[in-house]
């Protein structure tokens, strides 16, 4: 087992099994991430040692700035392993500074290159791995949730925020609220997103509702495949680096106004939009997602789930969106 | 039940040094640990500080370190480790994987 990856082998490296900090590294061009509050730094928690439990150098987010061609790339990345990616008080601050930054990177490139700032505006990527808000330390941790959200709604039709999910943990609770509200989203298969996560469903609802130990039921209900199906998220990629890479790189080519037609939140349209969706799930009555695949197009979506991506992204029919 | 911290000091004739200026290897995941070495004018010595949440392992970590320096012949480092329930196999095999990682030249 081998720690440190050169960037060429992170290319072709599962995205699910890299750590935060490869994936922060291997998502933008070679050599050109620099780590902002890294380990040297020692910011970690104030709370877990009170509470006798593990701290980590970086408090289990990996956030820096690095390239994407001439734009630079403000980079959050979550670490699932660990205390499950939960966000508390210094990793959720180190979340909200990283889009703050940004946020003065993008005034500073308009004044400095009035003619030219389009090609070198930054972008925001946040790669999720968590639960939501770290138990231990709730109320700081919930505040940075909300102080993210008001950052992202700075960021609004500024720089383009992409949220890329496809590690191990997934993005539940509170994240699953912000990654929502990112311009764009990339899953891969593996990748799950939601609210409130499978195991927390089954012990509120009971096992008969949802059986988290069910890993079709899981991935059928929250995974990569399910979520492109429905548009919530926006690109559906192979499982390794290079690949979410490559789509980052593909978004950001697309004009600002493009972007914005990937969104979920945000406007009135966007809302009546979920809400027809809610008044279809209500009307459908279903017991399983294969029955929206089926409402959608898809005519065998027994199927579905066995489909290698490619042949996947072929087959499937998504919801429409007006 | 706060989290303690372990120090450690080691010296031995003739040490080497890092081959950077420091290293971090290693996710504080369960059963697992992260280590930073970080080069320091410690007068040929060796300074290691454990956080861990486990109790009563003063006398196994001494060990796995004392070995640790033995087989490096690591000085005039400051080694500092989080724990969370790393296994005497798999603290070794971490601290040797940061000793591999500062030896590598990686673009």
């Amino acid at each position: 087992m081998k720690d440190m990856w050169t960037w060429d082998e992170l290319q072709k490296s599962s995205f699910f099994e890299a750590t935060a900090r490869e994936r922060a590294n291997g998502l933008v061009d070679k050599g050109s991430f620099t780590e902002l509050l890294g380990p040297r730094d020692r910011f970690s928690s104030p709370h877990l040692p009170m509470l006798g439990e593990a701290i980590a150098f970086d408090d289990g987010v990996v956030t820096g700035v690095g390239l994407l061609g001439k734009r630079p790339v403000f980079m959050i990345s979550q670490e699932g392993r660990f205390i499950g990616g939960a966000v508390g008080e210094v990793g959720g601050a180190k979340m909200v500074a990283t889009l703050k930054l940004a946020l003065q990177a993008y005034e500073q490139v308009r004044k400095q290159y009035p003619d030219s700032y389009q090609e070198k505006l930054p972008a925001v990527v946040i790669s999720f791995d968590t639960g939501g808000v770290r138990l231990h330390e709730a109320n700081a941790g919930l505040l940075a949730h909300a102080e993210v959200m008001d950052q992202l709604h700075d960021a609004l039709g500024k720089i383009p925020v992409i949220a890329l999910i496809g590690g191990k943990v997934g993005c539940f609770g509170g994240m699953g609220f912000i990654a929502a509200a990112a311009d764009v989203i990339i899953m891969s298969e593996q990748g799950r997103l939601g609210l409130t996560g499978p195991a927390v469903i089954e012990e509120e609802m009971g096992k008969n509702e949802f059986d988290a130990d069910d890993k079709g039921l899981v991935y059928r209900t929250t995974g990569g495949k399910h979520k492109y199906i429905l548009q919530d998220c926006n690109f559906l990629v192979a499982d390794c680096i290079g690949a979410f890479r490559s789509q980052m790189v593909g978004v950001l080519k697309m004009p600002f106004v493009a972007l914005e037609q990937f969104r979920r939140i945000g406007t009135l349209d966007l809302v009546k939009e979920q809400l027809a969706l809610v008044k279809l799930a209500t009307e459908l009555r279903a017991r399983d997602s294969m029955e929206f695949w089926k409402h959608f197009g898809n005519e065998d979506p027994g199927a579905l789930p066995d489909l290698k991506l490619e042949e996947f992204l072929k087959t499937a029919k998504r919801r429409v969106r007006k | 039940m706060a989290l303690q911290e372990l120090h450690f000091e080691f010296k031995i004739d003739n040490p080497l040094e890092l081959g950077k200026a420091w290293i971090h290897c290693g996710v504080v995941s369960s059963g697992d640990m992260e280590v930073l070495m970080e080069k320091k004018d410690l007068e040929g010595g060796a300074k290691i500080k454990v956080v861990t949440p486990v109790k009563g392992f003063e006398r196994v970590w001494a060990l796995i370190l004392e070995r640790f320096i033995r087989q490096s012949r690591l000085g005039n480092v400051f080694i500092e480790i989080n724990d969370n329930y790393a296994t005497p196999l798999v603290a070794s095999m971490r601290l040797r994987q940061a000793l591999a990682d500062a030896k590598e030249q990686k673009t």
